[in-house]
């Protein structure tokens, strides 16, 4: 076992260095379902069975043809006539050993019939062109059993993705530039010790400037505070002068002139970060107050039953903060000041987290649920991260697809740009009606590609009707869609197998914030959009 | 092909079966590009890489299995993409780019050149073989999550070289050898341990302390008498670290205190350095091994992102170097083994040395983990970004061929979609900058060196080929009598090598002409004397002050920020070398960040 540990170690190095053995422990759990191995099907898998999944299944009634074999790359000319999913899965498997390939040769549409209970065991469902009656049933089947569904489709020189998941819990969301947690504007006991443990005055120059930047903010910070009735520098002027006062605490030799401290210079440097007030950011404010985090039950998921302990930490033992990160960055000082600073917040963190596990323990045994159901590991994280936490909420494809709730505001702004990919999104569904029509796409064969244009526009304007969207979609889109002539380029193909296999991985890791929640691409101008259905 | 001429116009598809393209490199990027350009239609590609496989490349080099590991890139990668599409015709060269065999002539016969390149160097290279060769050029790069295509046309478009970039920080020998203050100046040091004691030695990768450097200010008397002084285990003559290694045995309590004890020992005589600096505190083995307490084993999670104590990396010093030692002997006499970082013994040598230093000049340690990133210098790689930049490239491939060159961008890759929406930015390709040293008709340099102090080779090694790129610089001086300074022919001027750059007449406002006949690129380096040059800095090229961030972009439609690349410049890439260096290009608030984890120089952005 520990070789297969140091092997896959070695193997899956350059991405651990993204998102952890957690995160790679969570795909090793993962079972993902492929709808439709097509070339967009078989890359996004591809992009999955690489970084090791733990078992993939896909569903697929078709059997592979000439064109399957043009074009994707895990088709091979000796597959055509035999089903596509055996084909492809047999190929897919090669890629990694560690994963297990399975496949059911059905249409999707038929286990809906017989067995949509089928769809519920699987960790994330990845749907490739399905027509839109399939895609409706199915999303509909996985939302209420949640699990998420992400729908993908490579339309000529257009790709597309929907997610669609009822509710995404994120609580490693890794933001780029997070500040840091360091509580200076209201230090805690222990942390306000430690800082009393040191008297600048009368130290050894080496000492002096080997001390920890934030004691040394921390120190001046508190000699403010008592010359200015306690009000900490705000504006721009006031964090100006503070600087100066900090500047004016560096050594100086025999000469009278000042010694190259870099503490100190690091200290001038964070001071807009360093006076950065504690607080309870907005979007965590929210989550604290959402139905889910004030109604824990025995359903609830461990990311509301933490949740909600946090909240109660911060009302109780919290004085209205978070829990401590517990966590300094990087700061010129010499290994011991350092170690001692790191311990502060540290073990800080560890009490913190400590009281938020009582609070977890009472919510659950008010539930009814055993104490161990969480664990500490998983405290511990969540509290680390806790400013940090991010919810996911998608509509569902009925919201997106009925008269009545469909997002027209968002249709109708977007369109008012003439440059919107929103145009691209209206005329998938065009296509889709067109599909739901004639039981096939426009401009598949050539010499019903002007018959097709005027049939395609008529789809066009029905759609457009029934919405009531007064939106104007150019000639010029309909002309280029009949020429698609639904093809799936290898390379826009490709492209999107990248990008969905990404937003797979983010979804299973719960690292990362997946994007909500319909993504266009369009491979002409090498744009893309997020929008809002 | 039946489904892509819906797409593609009829004359784009054929043209596609005709043409011959180049693909550089056959890693992360370039096993996706293979792919996509068969699936599109092309049907006549070349691709070179000089490396071979490596298990760490698995999780995303989908054309390689664990059978391949230690087979050569580009035939591996060609084997496989035929089995899936015989038709295509794939020429695959496992060697270097930068091999003369691929001269202009060779780089001509393509429509086009796609780079899927890991290092500056070889980018460097390509870039003047495209513009002399007058090909278009694909550029591309990933970095985690994050990634960018461009397009390089000669006269249309800015070349790779246009924008400078952040030279690569090398870290001064006296920082290294007597001063760390940083993990990555022990790291850097205890890489270079690796070959002095295993390896291939390097005058320049010397580990002892410096008595040269100019901070300590040592009178030459007192540095006889300190040094010997310290030597008082007598045998300890300062010739070569390997041979005194050899004569111990590679005994690793030996090696450990005369590393950690002895050489720290005679640091803290040169007593100017620790004037203002916190000085190192020497290690002893024997009393380590008896007060250390005995360190439980970690228990749970990855071994790797643990730190260990300081006697844990006694441990592994002792073990690792019992591993190495024994597989040199192995390998006979005169044998040198290579550092790699997904060696295990040789990343735990590292690991252990590098930490035992940064103990002794009061730094935090680090996991094995994180060692190795900044050691290899790795960029974290995925499948997906890679799938998504190959897709790309294939997109802007077939706007050249259909003659739309004007359409193509710059597309930048974002982690999750910006502010403003976009996962992907787009921005107008900018034409070629004015001062180009690469790209414009008569490129023209000014450096700032002390000519009584610069050797032809440094000029040669560090300037000509290391800054400025040039695989074999011919240099001429102006003087009136043509004055040959270097000549790229073996065995003409070596003997001028270990000469001043003042013997030849060179001083203030002296002109040399240099010239690659390979990259078909001549430039003149204007020479400004200076006696002012900063510790350690041998040369200044004029205009590009060190760490000069890049001018500001103003005619972008938005962002910009990226990567491309990772390695180093001196090397044509390997993952087996990991070298220093890190390419942050152009910056903008929209999505600047750091491209590169935390490796050696902290680049501004």
């Amino acid at each position: 076992m520990a070789a297969t540990n140091a092997s896959k170690e070695q193997k899956y190095d350059r991405q651990l260095r993204l998102w952890g053995d957690h995160g790679q422990e969570a795909l090793e759990n993962a079972h993902v379902c492929l709808i439709n191995a097509t070339a967009t099907g078989t890359e996004i898998l591809k992009n999955l069975v690489l970084p090791g999944i733990g078992a993939f299944t896909i569903v697929d009634g078709h059997t592979v043809s000439g064109e399957d074999v043009g074009n994707n790359f895990f088709l091979s000319n000796n597959n055509i006539g035999k089903n596509r999913a055996q084909a492809a899965t047999e190929l897919l498997q090669e890629l990694n050993s560690d994963v297990s390939g399975n496949y059911v040769e059905e249409s999707p549409d038929k286990l809906l019939d017989n067995d949509p209970e089928f769809f519920h065991r699987f960790t994330v469902v990845i749907g490739v062109h399905l027509p839109e009656s399939t895609c409706l049933r199915l999303g509909s089947v996985l939302w209420s059993a949640s699990v998420p569904f992400l729908v993908c489709k490579t339309y000529g020189l257009i790709g597309y993705m929907r997610l669609v998941v009822q509710e995404h819990t994120v609580i490693e969301s890794h933001p780029d530039n997070a500040l840091e947690d360091l509580r200076l504007d209201q230090p805690f006991a222990e942390f306000k010790n430690h800082i009393q443990s040191y008297d600048l005055d009368s130290m050894a120059k080496k000492d002096h400037s080997h001390t920890p930047w934030v004691i040394v903010v921390a120190k001046y910070l508190a000699k403010w505070l008592s010359e200015h009735n306690s009000q900490p520098p705000k504006n721009y002027k006031e964090k100006e002068a503070f600087r100066q006062f900090i500047r004016e605490g560096i050594l100086k030799n025999e000469n009278g002139v000042p010694e190259d401290e870099e503490n100190f210079e690091e200290a001038i440097k964070n001071v807009n970060t360093a006076l950065n007030p504690t607080k309870v950011p907005n979007s965590v404010e929210d989550l604290f107050n959402s139905e889910q985090c004030n109604n824990i039950t025995s359903q609830s998921l461990s990311f509301w039953v933490m949740l909600r302990a946090v909240k109660d930490f911060v009302h109780k033992e919290g004085n209205g903060s978070l829990p401590v990160r517990g966590t300094i960055p990087d700061m010129i000082a010499d290994s011991q000041k350092f170690i001692n600073l790191q311990n502060v917040y540290r073990e800080k963190a560890m009490q913190d987290a400590a009281a938020v596990s009582k609070h977890v323990e009472c919510l659950l045994q008010s539930v009814g649920k055993p104490p161990e159901s969480i664990s500490e590991k998983d405290i511990k994280l969540f509290c680390k991260n806790a400013s940090f936490l991010r919810v996911v909420r998608c509509r569902s494809l009925a919201e997106e697809y009925s008269v009545d709730s469909v997002n027209k505001d968002e249709i109708t702004s977007c369109m008012d740009n003439p440059d919107s990919e929103m145009v691209f999104y209206l005329m998938l569904r065009a296509v889709d009606r067109f599909y739901q029509q004639h039981s096939r796409y426009p401009g598949v064969y050539n010499y019903q590609v002007e018959d097709d244009i005027s049939k395609l526009k008529l789809c066009v304007n029905s759609l457009l009707q029934e919405y009531s969207l007064n939106v104007n979609i150019k000639d010029d889109y309909i002309h280029e869609f009949c020429r698609y002539g639904a093809a799936e380029p290898h390379t826009v193909a490709a492209f999107l197998g990248g990008s969905a296999a990404q937003e797979a991985i983010k979804i299973i890791s719960h690292q990362f914030v997946p994007f909500s929640n319909t993504f266009i691409y369009n491979a002409m101008s090498q744009t893309s959009a997020t929008l809002q259905l | 092909m039946v489904q892509l001429v819906g797409s593609l116009r009829k004359e784009l598809a054929d043209s596609l079966s005709t043409c011959k393209v180049l693909v550089v490199g056959a890693g992360g990027i370039g096993c996706e590009l293979l792919k996509n350009l068969v699936l599109t239609g092309f049907k006549n590609i070349e691709v070179i890489d000089l490396d071979t496989i490596d298990v760490s490349n698995l999780n995303r080099q989908f054309l390689f299995q664990k059978k391949h590991v230690g087979k050569s890139k580009a035939q591996v990668a060609k084997e496989s993409a035929l089995q899936f599409c015989p038709t295509a015709n794939i020429t695959a060269y496992h060697d270097s780019i930068m091999n003369p065999d691929y001269n202009v002539e060779f780089f001509r016969k393509f429509v086009l050149v796609m780079n899927a390149l890991d290092n500056r160097a070889a980018r460097n290279h390509v870039n003047r073989m495209c513009l002399a060769a007058d090909i278009p050029l694909i550029e591309s790069g990933t970095a985690g999550y994050l990634g960018q295509v461009t397009v390089i046309k000669k006269g249309m478009t800015e070349c790779y070289e246009c924008q400078p970039k952040p030279t690569q920080k090398t870290f001064p020998g006296c920082t290294i050898r007597n001063t760390p203050s940083e993990p990555i100046h022990c790291i850097v040091w205890a890489k270079y341990l690796f070959n002095q004691l295993f390896g291939e030695e390097d005058a320049d990768q010397e580990v002892s302390p410096d008595t040269a450097d100019p901070e300590a200010a040592w009178k030459p008397e007192e540095t006889a008498a300190r040094a010997t002084a310290s030597e008082k285990d007598g045998d300890i003559k300062r010739v070569s670290t390997k041979d005194w290694a050899r004569s111990t045995g590679y005994d690793p309590v030996k090696l450990f205190n005369k590393l950690f004890k002895d050489d720290i020992m005679y640091l803290l005589t040169m007593d100017k350095l620790w004037k203002k600096r916190k000085a190192p505190t020497p290690l002893d083995w024997h009393q380590l091994e008896n007060t250390c307490p005995q360190e439980d084993s970690p228990v749970s999670g990855l071994k790797d992102q643990q730190v260990l104590g300081v006697w844990g990396h006694c441990q592994l010093f002792q073990q690792s170097v019992e591993t190495l030692s024994s597989q040199l002997q192995e390998k006979g006499e005169g044998a040198e083994l290579v550092w790699d970082k997904d060696d295990p013994p040789a990343m735990d040598f590292v690991t252990a040395a590098s930490n035992l230093r940064m103990h002794i000049f009061s730094m935090n340690m680090k996991s094995r983990f994180d060692v190795k990133s900044m050691a290899g210098n790795i960029i974290p790689a995925i499948a997906t970004t890679n799938a998504v930049i190959a897709g790309l490239i294939v997109l802007e491939g077939l706007k050249i061929l259909s003659g739309e060159l004007e359409s193509c961008r710059t597309i930048f890759l974002n982690k999750c979609p910006n502010l403003r929406k976009k996962l992907l930015v787009p921005c107008i390709l900018d034409p070629p900058s004015a001062n180009c040293y690469v790209c414009t008709s008569k490129p023209e340099v000014t450096v700032k060196l002390n000519v009584h102090k610069t050797m032809v080779l440094s000029l040669q090694d560090r300037i000509l080929k290391e800054r400025f790129g040039m695989v074999a610089p011919d240099v001429q001086i102006e003087d009136g009598k043509g004055t040959i300074l270097i000549s790229s022919e073996e065995g003409e001027t070596e003997a001028n090598n270990s000469k001043f750059l003042s013997d030849f007449g060179i001083r203030n406002g002296s002109r040399l002409q240099v010239d690659d006949f390979l990259q078909d690129y001549t430039l003149l380096v204007n020479v400004l004397h200076t006696e002012e040059l900063e510790r350690d800095v041998e040369f200044e090229v004029v205009g590009e002050a060190p760490d000069k961030a890049p001018p500001p972009q103003t005619n972008q439609e938005e962002v910009n920020s990226i990567t491309n690349g990772n390695k180093d410049s001196a090397q044509p890439s390997t993952s087996s070398k990991g070298h220093f260096g890190k390419v942050v290009k152009k910056c903008h608030a929209f999505c600047c960040k750091h491209l590169f984890p935390q490796s050696p120089s902290s680049s501004k952005c």
